[in-house]
């Protein structure tokens, strides 16, 4: 039992980093059909955001040190500020270009952000230790948890309930909706495109926030590379997850979190460090036969 | 398709591209042969190499039209091979012991090797591309770089035939920049072949014009595959010759950093052409080089002035990003070098697509 | 006193030039049908002055305002609301939220939630079937509902003038009456302009009103549409005999 509750744990944690991620990629392409692959470094931004600039081993933890109120929303800010910058200085230029320019340029710039990374704290991987009261155990039904993998899971279901109130019962969730699913009715009907696509970025960044905290304090180390592996995941997600649909993103992450987890249990021990590479495989399997996703029932096709 | 001139003609009129930029190569060869210093030769040998890598990459992405971050993958495949034919027996029971005792025992000269390498990458194209060419767009650019993470994976953790993520030392350094010179040469003639080819031209239409190209009974998962085994193969022949020219190989030499060198040399010289695809190496090659003199330091009367490690790559990032903005269709915008002034952009080549253009009626 | 105004408006794809040289005014509270065959640039022109696609020449004025090149939501902010071609629904918004979309733009003024609430209300009134089925997903709906849908959505939006773009397309006869009858009613209750784009002159005799008719690009007459519906002058120009 205790056995059984741990893997289901291990998913749903695993689960809902990549849920996350695809959220804020899938967030993006819906407004604009930007697949935004500069999304795993602001992630990566976002922990070292929290250190002084020092190309030492021994990371300077600077923000880092306010306490968890401050540090939070602190972290969420530079996330959303940073994305919303990306927005108006380089993809604001591209509204008008074909989808396969944008995810170009912003490949480019995501590799911007990593030298900048590399530049001020240099390539090797420092240990932090980041809300360091998180990693008790804890025991429930059994299973023996760090604490800060249940926290995981409860960020992660708080933050999605909060995003579908969001969506559904304000303002501005209206028009998102309305954006994402037709851009140009929605601007004639008087939504404003530039709000509506700085609010998708900024919600985007805030979510790459989220993820930076809970890595960096799961892992306990800032690696300008750490952002790239969820990022990955999180676009396979958005794939399997009918590109655009916001659902779709969230339920194909936390099923990718459960193929992981679950091969990491079942796997043979050698086999065990090619996970990712099994998880890759299926994942390529799957897309041959639905190539619109698993779960693109809603008619959010790519437009190409 | 009513009149299609024949192949011998388009050659004839065409010939003229990969004759001018095989020259251009050559006098990069001579000057560094003529010139005598390690260092410049070194370079010279690395922008031969880039010609490779970016040329395997223009053979798919140019006449497909379908972005791929995933080719690295196959110079990875390729410069294994190296590793695994070249290193002398000793050396390679004590870093890869799980090799099989035919591979263990086999040590082949370097040019063998490479040809091994785009074999062994076209086979794993193959595999891979059966499955990806199915998927278009988006979905299919996202799925080229889950292949790249899978094999980056696989060669990361595969202790016994990889050594993983430790350095294989040991493979013989070829210094001299001639063999570079001719398998960038080779590349570059490969290339032009496919482009003018029945399936590089029904591909290209279909890049075009997908949807008159599927009704014209243009299998396009088929001569999608074709390019893309091609392509593999030449990023599988840099890869090995990579792997020769400084030595070692680790699986994050072939990895995102690559990746992102070689789309950018692509994108800024024009992903719809092979002079582009050439010109872009050469240009960005100069940048990075000049920037790393300048990282590694330059002393300026008294005071000297250096560079923080990085800035090469924020530089080539930025100049990729504004060529997107400015001029999206690279220097060369989809036209070939064909000895006349300049041309630009030929009537239906394709320009930038304009995605708020009106979908509906336009009457 | 115009409401609208344009002056030699030409629209061009690349290299096709759909709009060349169209000037017309529309007044206050008039009803304005542009009819012509398929590929006169009927639709080009609504997209150009509703700012979809920018005009590549001319001038375009609405309500004392240059909107010329200006984007679609401050165009539609300034009251002029455009129903497209093909009902463009949000298909899965519910009913209610399609029409709540346009309601964003009054958004913050005082007392707009009340106006909002008067506006929904106006509507259900106008078009009872889209009331009872206020949750359904739109896309669900059936083509005239949708077409009901997508005007109700523009009236929210309070706009002084309406451009419409194939209203009939894709509805069965009787479902296009009914569609015209609340047109016409909603103008005489709301003072509303409307300019309508149809492609055969019939709808807008029988509607009476205004009419031109446009072909290649420009407009080949202009005047009473009962009148012109009669005339020689209307059958030799849309068929592209006689002058030309």
């Amino acid at each position: 039992m205790g056995g059984l509750m741990q893997v289901v744990f291990d998913a749903l944690s695993l689960g809902s980093l990549y849920a996350l991620g695809a959220l804020g990629i899938a967030l993006i392409f819906g407004v604009m059909r930007l697949v935004n692959f500069a999304h795993g470094d602001v992630i990566a931004f976002c922990v070292f955001a929290l250190l002084w600039p020092s190309v030492d081993a021994v990371a300077i933890i600077f923000a880092g040190n306010l306490p968890w109120y401050l540090l939070i929303p602190f972290a969420l800010a530079v996330g959303a500020g940073l994305s919303v910058l990306s927005e108006v200085v380089v993809f604001r230029r591209f509204r008008r270009a074909n989808p396969a320019t944008m995810m170009i340029a912003s490949f480019a710039l995501g590799f911007v952000i990593r030298y900048f990374l590399l530049m001020l704290f240099s390539s090797r991987p420092k240990s932090i230790s980041l809300l360091p009261e998180l990693s008790q155990p804890v025991e429930i039904l059994g299973a023996r948890l760090p604490l800060l993998q249940l926290i995981t899971i409860l960020v992660t279901i708080t933050v999605l309930i909060g995003l579908t109130a969001f969506l559904r019962r304000t303002r501005f969730g209206l028009e998102m909706r309305a954006a994402a699913e037709n851009f140009t009715m929605a601007r004639m009907l008087g939504v404003r495109a530039n709000r509506v696509i700085m609010g998708a970025f900024a919600l985007s960044g805030a979510l790459a926030a989220a993820i930076a905290l809970i890595l960096g304090s799961q892992t306990g180390t800032a690696n300008i590379m750490m952002g790239a592996s969820v990022m990955l995941m999180a676009f396979i997600a958005t794939v399997i997850g009918g590109m655009g649909s916001l659902a779709g993103a969230v339920i194909a992450g936390f099923a990718l979190g459960a193929i992981a987890t679950v091969m990491q249990v079942i796997l043979p021990p050698d086999a065990r460090a090619f996970r990712d590479a099994f998880v890759y495989g299926a994942v390529i399997l799957v897309l041959i036969f639905r190539p619109q996703g698993l779960l693109s029932a809603r008619g959010t096709k790519e437009r190409v | 398709m009513a009149r299609r001139p024949s192949t011998a003609s388009v050659a004839r009129r065409t010939i003229v591209t990969p004759v001018l930029l095989s020259v251009l190569l050559v006098i990069f060869a001579l000057a560094a042969w003529a010139a005598g210093s390690r260092p410049f030769n070194q370079t010279v040998i690395d922008i031969f190499l880039q010609v490779i890598f970016v040329v395997g990459l223009y053979t798919f992405i140019g006449n497909s039209g379908v972005i791929s971050f995933g080719h690295v993958a196959f110079a990875c495949l390729g410069g294994y091979v190296a590793a695994w034919t070249t290193i002398k027996p000793m050396m390679k029971s004590s870093a890869m012991p799980g090799l099989p005792d035919w591979l263990m025992q086999m040590e082949i000269p370097f040019w063998a090797a490479a040809i091994a390498g785009a074999g062994f990458a076209a086979f794993w194209a193959l595999v891979f591309g059966a499955v990806l060419m199915r998927l278009s767009g988006i979905a299919a650019s996202i799925a080229t770089f889950a292949m790249l993470a899978m094999v980056n994976s696989i060669y990361s953790n595969w202790d016994s035939v990889t050594a993983a993520t430790s350095s294989v030392v040991g493979i013989p350094i070829v210094r001299t920049v001639w063999p570079y010179l001719v398998a960038a040469v080779l590349s570059v003639f490969a290339a032009w072949a496919f482009s003018i080819s029945r399936h590089g031209l029904a591909l290209r239409a279909a890049r075009d014009e997908p949807t008159a190209a599927a009704a014209s009974g243009v299998d396009i998962p088929r001569v999608r595959l074709v390019a893309f085994v091609l392509s593999g193969a030449i990023m599988g022949a840099g890869g090995a010759l990579y792997a020769h020219s400084i030595g070692l190989v680790t699986p994050d030499t072939f990895y995102l950093g690559l990746t992102f060198t070689t789309l950018s040399m692509l994108v800024v010289g024009g992903m719809g052409s092979l002079s582009g695809a050439v010109i872009g190496v050469l240009i960005l090659s100069s940048l990075i080089q000049i920037l790393r003199w300048l990282e590694a330091g330059v002393a300026i009367g008294e005071s000297s002035f250096a560079l923080p490690g990085g800035v090469q790559e924020i530089a080539l990032g930025v100049v990729m990003i504004l060529i997107l903005m400015f001029r999206p269709a690279g220097i060369m915008g989809n036209s070939e070098w064909t000895g006349r002034l300049p041309r630009f952009a030929k009537p239906g080549a394709p320009g930038p697509d304009n995605r708020s253009q009106p979908t509906g009626d336009q009457t | 006193m115009s409401l609208l105004s344009l002056s030699n408006i030409s629209v061009r794809y690349g290299r096709l030039t759909a709009v060349r040289g169209v000037t017309f005014t529309l007044a206050e509270g008039e009803m304005l049908f542009i009819t012509g065959p398929n590929g006169a640039g009927k639709s080009s022109l609504l997209r150009a002055i509703a700012g979809v696609t920018p005009p590549a020449g001319g001038r375009v004025d609405f309500a004392d305002h240059d909107i010329t090149g200006q984007a679609p939501e401050d165009i539609a902010r300034l009251g002029l609301s455009m129903v497209p071609e093909g009902r463009d629904v949000f298909g899965s918004l519910t009913i209610e939220e399609n029409l709540m979309v346009g309601t964003g733009m009054h958004a913050g003024s005082r007392g707009w939630r009340a106006r909002a609430a008067s506006e929904l209300e106006a509507v259900y009134a106008t078009f009872p079937i889209l009331k009872d089925r206020r949750h359904a997903q739109a896309g669900l709906l059936s083509g005239g509902q949708q077409q009901m849908l997508v005007i109700g959505r523009a009236l929210m939006t309070t706009p002084r003038l309406v451009a419409i773009d194939e209203p009939s397309l894709g509805l069965a006869p009787n479902i296009t009456d009914q569609v015209y009858e609340r047109l016409i009613a909603l103008r005489a209750e709301r003072k509303l302009t409307l300019l309508i784009v149809e492609q055969s002159s019939t709808r807008a005799m029988m509607a009476g009103g205004r009419m031109m008719l446009m072909r290649g690009g420009e407009i080949v007459l202009d005047g009473d549409a009962r009148a012109l519906g009669q005339s020689e002058a209307m059958q030799a120009a849309y068929f592209g005999y006689g002058d030309h």
